[in-house]
């Protein structure tokens, strides 16, 4: 488990991810998740072009500048430097995109791959938000904690991947 | 509540072995993904199930000997049902998830750009549309957890999910070795071992 490997055993990755309950919990109060930091930056770039908008509680609950709100925001951030700095010791090259998605999309146009990703991550955080938490909040977190309502969103969220996966989407 | 600068820091120094853990799982690839979506590539489950086992662990411990109160979010089941299945969707057709969108970016998916700039469109209209989403589906419900029903305490819940846990990823592990779903390149693309040589490696643009 070097910092120069290409990849780690997935169980040695999910200890270290699991053991950041810890800090979560001392530190924040709060446990980890990751969802919630699109509300709170997008309501706050939403929000220069249309003020009401933070006049909607939700809005204005997120967009607080509170420890809870920006240690969200500061996580999400740090995971795009976390895992540049571990592509960069591990000296791992990627493509500007995936070479599944020629084949899961049925057409090797970058265009298409665009578009199909900017509808998902519309999906994947306007459904996020209705459960409210995503594969951390809930996954991880709400999982961890025993949470029937969590457990519940767990399993919706892989009955609807697994469906999408298999039906709209070619066998990788 | 700790302060903003506290909250900031530890966030962006908790990210970081987050982004590493998960570019080092390799489960931020969307060959991860969508394989694991295609019950073909099981590199996903393990690392959820190690996280989820581990933090029940810890959490048994923090709680048990009184350190933290859990946070367990309410059960709105409809909501839970309705809005994890779009989330779902959303996680296949981006190969990604909210905290996984990161960690393309991060490594230089160029896609996962648009992942982003669709999941604060995501969030913003859910925002709009909340004050009625809370009232027509969403509503409240009590922050129910599964000990608190059995009358146990959690911390021997949580213990016995983790031995669960294990015995799964056990049982899984055998039938499909970990290695065996990383592929040449370590993105999942095990599909493409026997295929044309690669010259998708040349520099980017």
């Amino acid at each position: 488990m070097s910092p120069f490997d290409k990849a780690w055993s997935p169980y040695a990755a999910g200890i270290v991810i699991g053991l950041l309950q810890i800090p979560a919990f001392l530190i924040i109060e709060t446990a980890l998740g990751a969802s919630s930091s699109y509300v709170t930056v997008g309501a706050a770039i939403a929000g220069l072009v249309d003020p009401s908008l933070l006049k909607i509680d939700y809005a204005a609950k997120h967009v607080a500048a509170n420890a809870k709100n920006l240690w969200q925001v500061a996580l999400v951030v740090g995971v795009a430097l976390g895992a540049f700095a571990s592509m960069k010791l591990s000296g791992a090259v990627r493509a500007p995109v995936s070479p599944i998605w020629a084949r899961a999309l049925g057409s090797s146009s970058r265009s298409l791959r665009y578009v199909v990703a900017f509808a998902a991550g519309f999906l994947m955080l306007f459904g996020a938000r209705i459960a409210d938490g995503c594969t951390s909040g809930h996954g991880l977190s709400g999982m961890a904690q025993l949470s029937v309502g969590s457990t519940v969103a767990v399993a919706a969220m892989f009955a609807g991947g697994i469906a999408t996966a298999l039906l709209l989407l070619r066998r990788i | 509540m700790s302060s903003v600068a506290v909250g900031i820091l530890s966030g962006v120094l908790m990210g970081i072995v987050f982004g590493f853990a998960l570019e080092k799982s390799r489960v931020f690839e969307p060959g991860m993904i969508v394989g694991q979506m295609q019950l073909r590539n099981w590199i996903m489950l393990k690392v959820f199930l190690s996280a989820v086992a581990t933090g029940a662990v810890v959490l048994a411990f923090l709680h048990g000997f009184g350190f933290v109160k859990l946070q367990p979010k309410a059960a709105l089941y409809a909501a839970d049902i309705v809005g994890g299945l779009i989330l779902g969707a959303g996680i296949a057709l981006a190969g990604a998830c909210p905290g996984t969108t990161l960690a393309q970016i991060g490594v230089g998916y160029r896609d996962a750009i648009f992942t982003l700039l669709g999941g604060l469109a995501g969030a913003v209209a859910f925002t709009y549309a909340q004050p009625w989403l809370a009232k027509s589906l969403i509503g409240t419900g009590p922050k129910l957890i599964f000990t608190e029903m059995a009358g146990i305490p959690y911390w021997q819940g949580a213990l016995a999910l983790a031995a669960v846990i294990v015995v799964v990823l056990a049982l899984i592990e055998r039938a499909r070795p970990w290695r065996d779903d990383l592929g040449a390149d370590v993105d999942g693309d095990v599909a493409e071992k026997a295929s044309q040589p690669r010259s998708r490696l040349a520099p980017a643009e």
